[in-house]
């Protein structure tokens, strides 16, 4: 009492570090006054016996008295090894997980033993075919619980009567599991009954949230209440960029709209058209059938339709020296959108553009050199249309080695916009073709001509009978708009060419290796029988022809 | 005594405690009676009663005891040779403020069946199809106004009845709830500087906070036990479990999706189906022992739900009034060859304006006294060190919190100022070191007699008793290992909300 006030202490103040042996007498009053100290434990909870116990034991420094008595957990008498079995193997880098809990656990309804009983029942009246599963069961009343709550969301302030059996086949869209549709019936009337003993409620637990009552706000089981958004200071700048930014969005969801009535409207196109096509084809057998009745002699030319496909996106003038892969027949990994045409009309344009003035320029550098000697080490290169025009293409040149990486996949559409990815493409490509044909005047070989009137002919070589035309354009027009409709559906096309493809070049290089062994074999025998005491000529140009001796035989297809 | 809500009040008109003698028939809710709990008498009040074949039920709360030791005890265990305290008479001015007609004539309609326990006058209204007395009255039962031996001025059966109307899970009730009174009530009490009940959701909505004022969380415990992962436990608090789930003796929790049935053959269907083997988000720490997985609460809704529904068991003052978004729950888990087994877990707001570290932390009961709440602690500050900053737990915390927390910050100073050679140090370096806030270290060192003013100057003090307990700490640290956390093996970086994500709610 009455000694002067201590110093204040401030937290950037050093504080020497003793033990207690160095200090004798504690200023008591001083420490009495510190002791004030708030716990944080609630108020009413502060007093509490066994807090108030433990709070001095430990301050006695008996941590061990220290110790508040809470209910006990026992070991369970449930089968825990049936019920979790041992499938976690820790892998080696730390977890990165994203699933949710509705990933992770299947179909959300849950048996009970009264759904037992019914599905036994229900079962034994079933062909042994025919059962329900547990799963199929589940996935019925998950269905029924959900059609329940979509179409009576107010259910537990309104009590609705049970949906009706009408109501849920109304709500049975292409979308519901076939098994779902062959069941419900059958399990219908379990289902109401169920509802019915619980005063029509959902038959899964669940949380009450909010319903927008007042009674929300007092009552201790409605959770998980939505916070409302955050308050941000308003000023008008930010008020005009809010606006500015929901009209862009506006637009933007106006446009993605437009697309999808558009693709709407094309494939309404298409299947008339599709329709139109089946009618002429009927008609066209009907003639067919005539002929033969008539006795006139007849392929099937008749059914086929003959009308060539014209592309009016190719521009007969424009002659490419360095874009011939631009023109190549369309893979189907390429194909391009209807929609999409107008830019390759205008691509196209553009190009004939750029051939005009290296043509004109060519034209021009001729003029100006008229006269002289270009004594130059290589001169303006020969415009290569007339030696590339002609030539044929080994097939292979498309092919790809693998399957390709599903990144590449969602690029799609993006190698059909831009030049510069189709090429790029072609580019991966080559060295693949380099690898594979040392000879490819044996390979199946394409070529392209434009005819009169900008027809497209396609004159094939060395084709085999087996050797599926994937480059067909007219083939692959078919599937020109199958492609964007669903990523899906575009992997699934990839993957069949792609290992159509596969099998294609397995069996072309085994027979491209099995004739050329053969020719060489044939060659070098008559030689060695007639010419025996002479050296072969020309043994490089049989082994030139002899695909690498590291090549695999390749299996034939089964 | 531990006045829970009514502290202010208790300096207001002392009203005289009616005292007198009961019998099992008029013993009705908010009695106090002696009652036998570990061999010895203790004072209890009757929170409520149910009807059993073999006789009536009490649900009882002992003062002075922690609340998750309230429980359900038969009529021996009543020691009637004592005098009872009844509940005090209520107060008519609070009638006015009522909501209405409604409440009154409910109130008056329950207090005569509290006081007869006649099944016969509970209203339909009440029970609706549940005509079992046991189920429509035990949830109406939360009563929660214990510890109101200094504050008769609460002690109305109106009062608790009014406070427990709005407590019932029976959806019949929902529209007949007792808003206006409770409301005024918690408005009178809170006068005296409590807050009200709409401050209160207030402030839980500016503040992202996950506790609220104890005038929301008196209730009966809800479940009776849990089934989960190995173990069977009993709940401590009530949580906002689907309202059936009381009617069921046992609720099975799925161990990794934390998933509740009140079903058993639903739960082993869906742990057939169930594919979860670990907290489902991103491991962020892994040594030899224990891996944390950092879930956010947005991404991870139906999990974080679940989390919270499960702790709110244990934590009495969490709350689940709003949705989980604002937080990242960082979890603990064991490992063996079925999974990752949470432990414990603390959440954590994502953007805490007040600087909290953690909002709520809690060890699973079956994993408790095993050293990992210290674990956990020391993760939530090896956060706070990786985003420089200084942190400390969101109040009030719970008394177990208190002692976690109190031994942490001790061992954490005291193994600062033991090093060899360490001859001063500001409040600021420790905090500085240690990321816990200067308030922090310093009521820490005053609580522990640390800090003491000799000879004119302020000095710390290395006690022989915290000295002593350091050591021990490092003997049994030698025998049994210690339990760290490895900052080397936290692979983390501190997450960036962007301003339109919290804006938004993305
Ligand atoms: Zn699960």
């Amino acid at each position: 009492m009455g000694r002067t006030r201590p110093k204040k202490l401030t937290s950037k103040a050093s504080i020497p570090v003793v033990r207690e042996h160095d200090i004798d007498a504690i200023e008591e009053e001083v420490q009495n006054a510190l002791q004030q100290i708030e716990t944080g434990v609630e108020k009413a909870e502060e007093s509490e016996f066994h807090l108030q116990a433990a709070i001095n034991a430990s301050a006695q420094g008996k941590v061990n008295e220290a110790h508040i008595p809470t209910p006990e957990t026992v070991l369970s008498s449930l089968r825990y090894d049936e019920l979790y079995p041992p499938i976690f193997s820790q892998p080696a880098t730390y977890i990165r997980f994203s699933s949710t809990v509705e990933d992770c656990c299947g179909c959300p309804y849950n048996m009970t033993e009264e759904d037992d009983v019914f599905l036994k029942i229900m079962n034994e009246k079933r062909d042994a075919a025919d059962r329900c599963t547990e799963d199929q069961f589940e996935e019925v009343m998950h269905f029924f619980e959900e059609t329940a709550q979509t179409k009576q969301p107010f259910a537990a302030v309104d009590n609705p009567p049970v949906l009706s059996f009408t109501e849920i086949q109304d709500a049975m869209d292409a979308a519901v599991e076939e098994s779902v549709k062959r069941f419900a019936k059958d399990v219908y009337e379990h289902w109401k009954s169920r509802r019915t003993e619980t005063g029509n409620r959902s038959l899964m637990p669940s949380l009450k949230f909010e319903t927008g009552q007042e009674t929300d706000d007092t009552d201790p089981y409605v959770c998980f209440r939505r916070r409302e958004v955050r308050q941000i200071r308003k000023t008008r700048g930010r008020d005009a960029q809010s606006a500015d930014k929901l009209r862009r969005l506006r637009k933007e969801l106006e446009d993605a709209r437009q697309l999808v009535a558009l693709v709407r409207q094309r494939e309404l196109a298409r299947k008339e058209m599709l329709a139109i096509e089946r009618q002429v084809f009927l008609q066209r057998s009907e003639v067919k059938e005539m002929k033969r009745k008539l006795n006139l002699k007849d392929d099937d030319e008749d059914l086929i339709n003959q009308k060539p496909k014209k592309k009016p996106t190719e521009a007969p003038a424009v002659q490419r020296p360095v874009a011939p892969q631009l023109r190549m027949p369309p893979k189907a990994g390429t194909q391009a959108a209807e929609d999409l045409q107008l830019l390759e009309d205008v691509q196209a344009e553009k190009e004939n553009e750029i051939l005009r003035d290296i043509n004109q320029n060519i034209a021009k550098h001729i003029k100006w050199n008229e006269g002289y000697v270009d004594f130059t080490r290589a001169p303006l290169s020969p415009s290569p249309e007339r030696t590339f025009q002609a030539a044929f293409r080994p097939a292979i040149t498309a092919q790809l080695p693998t399957p390709p990486s599903s990144d590449s996949s969602e690029n799609m559409m993006d190698t059909t916009l831009d030049n510069p990815s189709t090429l790029s493409l072609r580019d991966k490509l080559a060295p693949q073709t380099m690898v594979m044909s040392d000879d490819t005047s044996r390979m199946p070989s394409f070529r392209r001509r434009i005819g009169r009137g900008g027809r497209l002919f396609i004159d094939r070589r060395n084709l085999v009978s087996r050797c599926r035309v994937e480059l067909d354009p007219w083939k692959a027009d078919r599937f020109k708009y199958d492609q964007e409709d669903s990523d899906e559906e575009l992997d699934f096309e990839r993957d069949q060419f792609d290992i159509h493809i596969m099998q294609h070049r397995a069996i072309m290089m085994a027979k491209a290796r099995d004739q050329a062994a053969a020719a060489a074999q044939a060659q070098a025998q008559a030689q060695r029988r007639l010419q025996a005491d002479q050296t072969a000529n020309n043994p490089g140009q049989t082994m030139g022809s002899n695909p690498g001796p590291g090549a695999i035989a390749p299996t034939p297809e089964t | 005594m531990g006045v829970r809500d009514s502290h202010g009040e208790a300096t207001a008109t002392p009203d005289p405690v009616e005292k007198g003698f009961a019998t099992l028939n008029t013993i009705r809710i908010g009695v106090k009676a002696m009652v036998q709990k570990d061999g010895e008498l203790r004072k209890a009040e009757i929170l409520s009663i149910r009807q059993r074949k073999d006789g009536p039920s009490f649900y009882v709360h002992y003062v002075d005891f922690n609340k998750r030791l309230d429980e359900w005890i038969d009529s021996t265990r009543i020691d009637l040779s004592h005098e009872v305290e009844w509940p005090q008479p209520e107060k008519p001015e609070k009638k006015k403020a009522g909501p209405g007609n409604k409440a009154p004539s409910k109130n008056a309609q329950k207090r005569a069946r509290a006081g007869s326990r006649e099944v016969s006058a509970t209203p339909d209204l009440l029970t609706g199809k549940n005509t079992n007395i046991g189920k429509a009255q035990r949830p109406s039962k939360a009563g929660g106004k214990e510890n109101r031996d200094e504050t008769p001025a609460n002690l109305s059966v109106l009062d608790s009845e009014a406070i427990s109307a709005d407590v019932t899970p029976k959806p019949e009730m929902e529209d007949v709830d007792m808003i206006g009174v409770s409301f005024t009530d918690t408005k009178e009490e809170h006068e005296q500087g409590k807050m009200s009940r709409e401050e209160e959701i207030e402030r839980l909505r500016t503040s992202g906070s996950m506790t609220q004022n104890p005038t929301e969380i008196h209730r009966v415990r809800n479940l009776n036990r849990l089934q989960m992962g190995k173990f069977d436990i009993e709940p401590w608090y009530f949580s906002p479990y689907p309202a059936s789930f009381s009617d069921v003796d046992m609720v099975y929790i799925d161990e990794f999706c934390l998933s509740y049935f009140d079903n058993k053959r639903a739960f082993e269907r869906h742990r057939s189906k169930c594919t979860l083997v670990h907290p489902p988000g991103n491991e962020i720490y892994r040594d030899d022992r224990i891996s944390f997985f950092e879930v956010d609460g947005r991404r991870q809704r139906t999990w974080c739900r679940n989390l919270c529904l499960l702790s709110k068991l244990f934590l009495d003052h969490k709350t689940l009034y709003y949705d989980v978004d604002p937080f990242l729950f960082y979890c603990m888990a064991t490992r063996d060859e079925t999974g990752c087994h949470l432990v414990g877990y603390f959440s954590k707001e994502k953007d805490s304006a007040e600087g909290y570290n953690l909002a709520c932390i809690l060890t699973l009961p079956q994993y408790q006294r095993l050293g990992y709440g210290r674990l956990l602690i020391a993760f939530s500050y090896e956060l706070s060190k990786r985003e420089g900053k200084l942190g400390s737990p969101e109040k009030p915390l719970s008394d177990l919190g208190l002692l976690s927390y109190r031994q942490y910050w001790r061992e954490t100073l005291v193994e600062l100022l033991i090093e060899p050679g360490r001859e001063s140090m500001s409040e600021n370096e420790l905090a500085v070191l240690t990321s816990m806030t200067e308030k922090d270290v310093h009521e820490t060192l005053v609580v522990f007699n640390m800090l003491r003013y000799h000879k004119g100057n302020w000095v710390i003090v290395l006690t022989d008793q915290v000295v002593e307990q350091h050591n021990k700490r490092l003997e049994k640290e030698k025998i049994k290992g210690s339990r760290k956390i490895d900052p080397a093996r936290l692979q983390w970086k501190p997450p960036v909300f962007t301003a339109s994500s919290r804006t938004w709610n993305w």
